[in-house]
């Protein structure tokens, strides 16, 4: 838990000026805006690396900040795991001395908890190369895994994924979650990406501008915008109920049931998985036999018109517990349909269009 | 001039540029790790005068440091209370060329500080280091091919020193006469032979220094890309 992440931030620079106010008690917070909304700046005044910040920061109980009381925790005293953007590894030590802060070696705790991260981030064998010759994802995980033997009280990551190409964002997202899911540290996670902040944060706060313009549920905040978008890379989650052949059959969290490519995955594992809106298909009434491996009845919650083509907010499960699942569609396709609030419709999508994020393979 | 003359200059000049070395290594080290790192009012007065001696006549500044330890001087015996023994002694040679190699070595440290990414530093306080760690650990071993250079540098200009030198140290062999004055001496004498054996010298002890810093000046520029 981010047992009360209390931000209460102004930072006055130049040509900028963030403020930024929010409480929550979710364990991991998303900050979500365009470049030079001040996402990067928000981190780093936390991390007491942007001063003179006004204002109080409270992390898990801690005052890290207070402006009013004059505490001003220098940084190695704020107890925070940070992996930037670029990484930040410093050349002249190996991989392991990294991890280790320069350190030939650790205490005993501190050496167990460092093998059981790197064995965590696959990163074990690298632990005596140099950081010259790793790769971006390697060295995006050895500054994950090093944030993480530091025993943060918070890890903020920001856009640790914004580097790297498709397949390999892909595999470090797998890891991101695993150490979301396993350790249970709490996490800041800053990217403009939509679809990573839902599939790592509880809740996400918005900047425009240095200021946030939204905070709440990121399914709902993401798809409300600030400029709502038409298509829209649907996130969801569920656990494994049945293995059938080569398509893992899922237990939606919020009720449903979905089939995604196995991919290695495990009975009852948690799995977090992407489908496009363009790769979503609405039917009303009964559509016969098809080759789509999924449809899921939901019911439409609004229509959302943005330029000339409209995305369908529509709400899994009759119950209306569900996920939200969006579909671009274009006006004819709408009317058609007679497509409006409360309207019972079935989603249909491949198996195949769901793209899977937390198997590591 | 003969073998143990020369030996005796060189022994001199190696000795005067070491210990001149010794003396603005730190100096210049610190001033320049000062300015590449800290903003502060007037930094751009402080930055200009430090260069001054680059540009100044090496007489102008033999000059000064000659008012400044005379014994009227605001260094004097007469302000001090004792003698410090600086003028005409080879401690006048070492501070003379110290003077001079000291904006070369603030400069170049300046621009070793100036390569390595402040981020770094500022990630290592993150993951617990103090400040003095941070220098310790993390600044300096990352600036250390630039500052190596900053030192060759440093200990060449001390080597050729002349002007201020001659002010401060006088030409007096055996004591303070270092290779530069012995050939200024030999070209007076008409010695021609000896001039250019002691240039031929000079020459190669240059090119050497001169190879080391190109060498290391690469080689810090790898490091960072």
């Amino acid at each position: 838990m981010i047992s009360g992440l209390e931000l209460d931030l102004r930072l006055r620079q130049r040509q900028f000026a963030l403020e930024v106010r929010c409480t929550t008690k979710v364990r991991t917070l998303g900050v979500h805006g365009a470049s030079g909304s001040g996402k990067t700046s928000l981190l780093e005044a936390i991390a007491g690396w942007r001063r003179p910040a006004q204002g109080r920061l409270v992390v898990g109980g801690a005052v890290l900040h207070d402006s009013a009381s004059g505490i001003d925790l220098p940084p190695e005293q704020r107890g925070i795991g940070y992996v930037p953007q670029d990484a930040l590894l410093w050349p002249h030590w190996n991989v392991g001395r990294n991890l280790r802060v320069g350190a030939r070696r650790l205490d005993a705790a501190g050496e167990e908890l460092l093998a059981r991260t790197a064995a965590m981030l696959d990163i074990a064998p690298l632990l005596e190369r140099g950081v010259g010759g790793l790769s971006g994802g390697e060295r995006q995980r050895v500054s994950l895994a090093r944030a993480l033997v530091g025993r943060p009280r918070l890890l903020m990551l920001d856009e640790p994924l914004a580097a790297l190409d498709a397949p390999l964002r892909r595999r470090i997202l797998a890891y991101l979650l695993r150490v979301r899911d396993e350790l249970r540290v709490p996490i800041l996670f800053v990217s403009h990406d939509a679809s990573e902040v839902q599939a790592m944060c509880d809740e996400v706060l918005v900047l425009r501008a240095g200021r946030v313009v939204a905070q709440g549920e990121p399914s709902l905040v993401l798809r409300a915008g600030v400029e709502p978008q038409a298509s829209f890379d649907n996130v969801l989650a569920g656990h494994v109920v049945a293995l059938e052949d080569g398509v893992a059959l899922l237990e939606l969290e919020g009720g449903g049931q979905a089939r995604v490519p196995q991919r290695g995955l495990a009975l009852d594992r948690r799995v977090v998985f992407a489908v496009h809106s363009d790769e979503i298909l609405l039917a009303r009434g009964a559509t016969g036999r098809i080759s789509a491996r999924n449809r899921l009845q939901a019911r439409v919650e609004r229509v959302v018109e943005v330029g000339g083509a409209l995305r369908i907010d529509a709400r899994l499960d009759a119950r209306g517990s569900g996920a939200l699942l969006s579909a671009t569609l274009t006006r004819a396709a709408v009317e058609e349909l007679g497509l409006a609030a409360g309207t019972p419709v079935e989603c249909v999508f491949k198996a195949t269009a769901c793209r899977v994020w937390n198997a590591v393979d | 001039m003969d073998a143990g003359d020369l030996f005796e200059v060189l022994a001199t000049t190696l000795r005067v540029a070491a210990c001149a070395l010794f003396l603005a290594a730190p100096c210049g080290i610190a001033a320049g790790w000062w300015l590449a790192r800290k903003d502060f009012r007037g930094k751009s007065v402080v930055e200009t005068l430090l260069a001054m001696p680059l540009v100044l006549p090496p007489v102008a500044v033999g000059y000064l440091l000659l008012a400044l330890f005379a014994r009227d001087g605001w260094l004097g015996e007469r302000a001090l209370g004792f003698d410090p023994g600086i003028l005409f002694t080879w401690k006048g040679a070492v501070l003379a060329s110290a003077a001079m190699a000291l904006p070369l070595v603030a400069r170049t440290a300046r621009a070793a500080f100036d390569g390595v990414d402040p981020r770094l530093e500022r990630m290592a306080r993150t993951a617990g280091l103090t400040p003095w760690r941070v220098s310790w650990c993390v600044t300096l071993p990352l600036a250390r091919r630039g500052l190596a250079a900053a030192c060759v540098l440093g200990f060449g200009r001390a080597l050729g020193e002349f002007g201020a030198t001659v002010v401060v140290a006088g030409n007096i062999p055996g004591r303070t006469q270092t290779i530069a004055l012995a050939i200024f001496s030999e070209i007076q004498l008409g010695d021609t032979q000896a001039a250019l054996r002691l240039v031929a010298i000079v020459a190669g002890l240059a090119f050497v220094l001169m190879w080391s810093v190109e060498k290391l000046q690469r080689a810090a520029a790898r490091e960072g890309r």
